[in-house]
């Protein structure tokens, strides 16, 4: 009998909150600690523009392939005040490899260290690449879960939407 | 009833004015042929007004895929920031330095958690940090059953830190004391710990650096009814260090290790205690591979006894090919060598870099890669190559000085009787001795190379196809070296195969995989996965995974899914003529499944896995464990955030 009460329990929190993932709440001002070792908080990044979260390690193959993309639209957008937020959750396992990859890869993008999963529990990011789009006025407009190939074409949309831009115009992609 | 009232009072909480919210639902649900089920159901609710916070994760398990069952909220914090101040209150996760002494965190996937429920207290004022924790954890282990925990560590540990950063400079001090409740095999054992750290680190334009250092003290009360003090237990060090260096697009990562809390020269049980505890989750320095195959054939890295170094070279080629080289090697810090065939001796080993010689098991792995892309970065691939060699453990390994004895007699006094002489007395005239080379070796190694090859084209209408290969060839053999094989008690020596020739060796190579009857000397192992997407909806992949060989026997299983029956045209299986009590052989050595991903709402997803799914290591977050073979079943999973 519990076990039905426990699904009946969650097929309701499905349906009272899951429909919608433009949620349109407030993001905590969480404290960040950077790759280059200075301290920001989410509120901080928030003060030019828009900012997009995201959740990743250097074991997570999609994580990869889409901060490609992320790094691309944090570039374009910049003009915009628009920022891109890379919240790595390597443990002590590979953290020492981390910024060497950042080099590497010649990203230009915020990155944050989570190292115990603090922050991404508090933003309920621990499925990577769990993505966050935060308006200047810190609303979260935009969640989103995972990556395949193609999924960037929507991410730039969701980008232009919170800049308030026409969809046809200055696309890096395009 | 408290911890009702306590969740009620949480959600209610998010109805309130001025209350920011978030959650996330996890749902997973596995039932497969072989009695491997598991339901387990997550609920996360954090809520935040003003510079107060709160978590709690309520959870209903029954059975969880690994732990115990529960219908309880299962953690919950509540944190405060006054000014500069942070007080949090439930359950504690910390890592300080780079967790040589304290390094919390919850691995659901491995059922390891080692967060503190209590007290934390911290203060933070410009360049310092001053943190306080105080409370009890409770850490479990896995005893013979792989999916319930039997070993249970319960700590009442307190721990500070003290942390000053200027610029690029940090150092750090850290410290831990825990009174332990140990339990083991027969019994418990009551031990405390203290810990003592200090770390420091530097940031530059092109480099930076980390350097750790903890030194650990365990005492063990012996007799708790007579209050008789402490005896000293253990006495241990760890040292860790990370240096990085930067050219433009390139950089070179290096690390060294060197974690001495314990010694031995087989692996450490839960009868050895006293030594590293699990607040200490340290960097392994082996590559955290995310290639299936790869992930098998890890080293199962000891936080007590092992040193070791790791270089990571990566780059970005001119024409965007990003290229990466690693190489790691480690051993145990002592050479062991059996005196007898039960009493082992110890010598460190020489400097300060791993060996390489059998007697300090040794492990080392490289690993090569290129990836890029194509087409207007609509083709990608990624080429790798990995190999490693490890010494799983010794059975024997002496290697030394034997020595021969031969006494000549001579004969003093002689009778004579019925016609002959018969010798009465004789007395010791010399001693011949020879020297000889004993060598007496028994080991189990492991080799293993690997290519993992990926490919993936994205076309113009947000679908995009997905290849992924991976081959593997690996060894497992007993080693058999030297020319004794036993050792005799009563002469104290190792006894040699062949006394008359001292110098006669030989090297015997004994492979432990098998297939019924039939031995093979080399695994392999092949996995394939096709996958079909559309994005922001659905991606559908089919897996199979393939061996040639186990290593031990393996009962008949005769029962197989239709997708693989489908796969391998087993026409039989759908029209009701199979033959259950003997199987067809190809269902022995194949896993087949599918996996449909679909995306409900960008922030809700549900996953449906069907088929078979085949058992073994599987490392997260610095914890290893053993996964049985998931046997014809369904996976279903659904994860929403909100």
């Amino acid at each position: 009998m519990k076990k039905y009460v426990s699904v009946l329990l969650l097929l309701t929190c499905i349906l009272l909150f899951g429909r919608e993932s433009r949620s349109g709440r407030a993001i905590p001002d969480l404290k960040i600690k950077l790759l280059n070792g200075k301290q920001t908080s989410i509120h901080d990044l928030l003060k030019d523009g828009p900012l997009l979260i995201d959740f990743w390690a250097t074991w997570c193959k999609p994580c990869k392939k889409v901060m490609k993309h992320l790094d691309r639209y944090h570039q374009a957008y910049g003009n915009h005040g628009f920022k891109v937020l890379m919240i790595n959750q390597d443990t002590p396992r590979s953290l020492g490899k981390v910024k060497s990859y950042i080099r590497s890869q010649k990203h230009t993008f915020y990155v944050g260290l989570d190292p115990n999963q603090e922050t991404a529990k508090k933003l309920n990011g621990q499925i990577m690449p769990t993505l966050i789009l935060v308006d200047r006025d810190g609303t979260i407009q935009w969640r989103h879960q995972g990556y395949v190939p193609g999924e960037e074409v929507e991410i730039e949309r969701q980008i232009r939407i919170a800049l308030g831009l026409d969809m046809q115009s200055d696309s890096p992609d395009s | 009833m408290i911890r009702i009232i306590l969740y009620f009072a949480f959600t209610s909480l998010v109805w309130a004015d001025g209350i920011d919210y978030n959650a996330a639902i996890t749902v997973n649900y596995g039932d497969s042929y072989d009695f491997y089920s598991y339901t387990e159901n997550r609920f996360d609710l954090n809520l935040f007004y003003n510079n107060v916070q709160a978590w709690v994760q309520y959870e209903y398990s029954n059975p969880p895929e690994i732990g115990f069952p529960i219908n309880d909220i299962r953690k919950f914090r509540i944190e405060y920031k006054p000014l500069d101040f942070t007080i949090k209150l439930g359950d504690i996760y910390e890592f300080w330095g780079r967790g040589l002494v304290l390094n919390q965190f919850d691995d659901q996937i491995t059922n390891f958690d080692n967060g503190t429920r209590g007290l934390f207290l911290g203060y933070s004022k410009g360049p310092f940090t001053i943190n306080h924790i105080n409370g009890n954890t409770d850490i479990w282990q896995l005893g013979n059953d792989l999916r319930i925990p039997y070993y249970k560590h319960a700590h009442n540990m307190y721990a500070n830190q003290v942390q000053y950063e200027l610029n690029s400079l940090s150092l750090g001090f850290t410290q831990l004391h825990s009174k332990e409740t140990h339990q083991k095999i027969f019994g418990e054992a009551f031990v405390n710990h203290k810990l003592n750290g200090i770390y420091a680190s530097w940031t530059g334009a092109n480099a930076d650096l980390f350097l750790e250092y903890a030194d650990k003290k365990a005492t063990e009360k012996t007799n708790i009814i007579e209050n008789i003090p402490h005896d000293t237990l253990k006495n241990g060090y760890g040292i860790y260090s990370n240096l990085n260096i930067y050219l433009g697009n390139w950089g070179l990562s290096t690390e060294y290790k060197r974690y001495a809390f314990d010694r031995g020269y087989s692996d450490f049980t839960v009868d050895d205690y006293g030594n590293q505890i699990n607040f200490q989750t340290m960097p392994t320095l082996v590559r955290e591979q995310n290639s299936t195959l790869m992930g098998r054939v890890t080293h199962q890295y000891n936080y007590n006894d092992e040193r070791g170094v790791q270089f990571a070279l990566n780059g970005t080629l001119p024409n965007g090919y990003y290229l990466l080289a690693q190489y790691s090697q480690l051993s145990r810090n002592e050479e062991w060598q059996s005196v007898t065939s039960i009493n082992w001796n110890g010598t460190s080993v020489d400097g300060y870099l791993p060996s390489s010689d059998p007697s300090a098991i040794p492990y080392w792995e490289n690993y090569q890669e290129m990836n890029g892309y194509h087409f207007d970065d609509k083709l990608y691939f990624k080429l790798g190559r990995g190999e490693n060699y490890e010494v799983l453990g010794l059975m024997r390994y002496f290697e030394g000085e034997g020595e021969s004895i031969t006494e000549n007699w001579m004969y003093t006094d002689s009778i004579e009787w019925d016609n002959g002489w018969f010798y009465t007395d004789s007395v010791l005239g010399s001693i011949d001795t020879s020297n000889y080379s004993i060598e007496a070796k028994l080991w189990q190694e492991s080799r293993s190379i690997t290519f993992p090859f990926e490919l993936s084209y994205t076309f113009d209408n947000g679908y995009s196809v997905g290849l992924n290969f991976e081959y593997q060839e690996r060894k497992i053999r007993n080693v058999t070296r030297g020319n004794a094989t036993t050792f005799n008690y009563s002469d104290s020596t190792w006894l040699l195969v062949n006394p008359e020739n001292p110098d006669t060796s030989f090297i015997v190579y004994d492979t432990q995989f098998s297939d019924g009857d039939k031995q093979y000397n080399t695994q392999f192992n092949r996995m394939i996965s096709l996958t079909l997407s559309k994005a922001s909806n659905w991606s559908v992949t089919l897996s199979h995974d393939q061996t040639n060989a186990f290593e031990g026997q393996r009962s008949i299983d005769p029962y197989y899914n239709p997708l693989e029956a489908l796969v391998y045209g087993d026409i039989k299986y759908f029209t009701g003529k199979r033959d259950k009590s003997n199987p067809p052989g190809f269902i022995q050595k194949r896993w087949v499944s599918v996996k449909i991903d679909y995306s409900l709402t960008p922030s809700q997803r549900i996953s449906v896995q069907y088929g078979s799914i085949q058992g073994g290591l599987f490392c997260s977050n610095g914890i290893c464990r053993i996964i049985p073979p998931f046997n014809d079943g369904l996976n279903i999973s659904y994860t929403a955030v909100f």
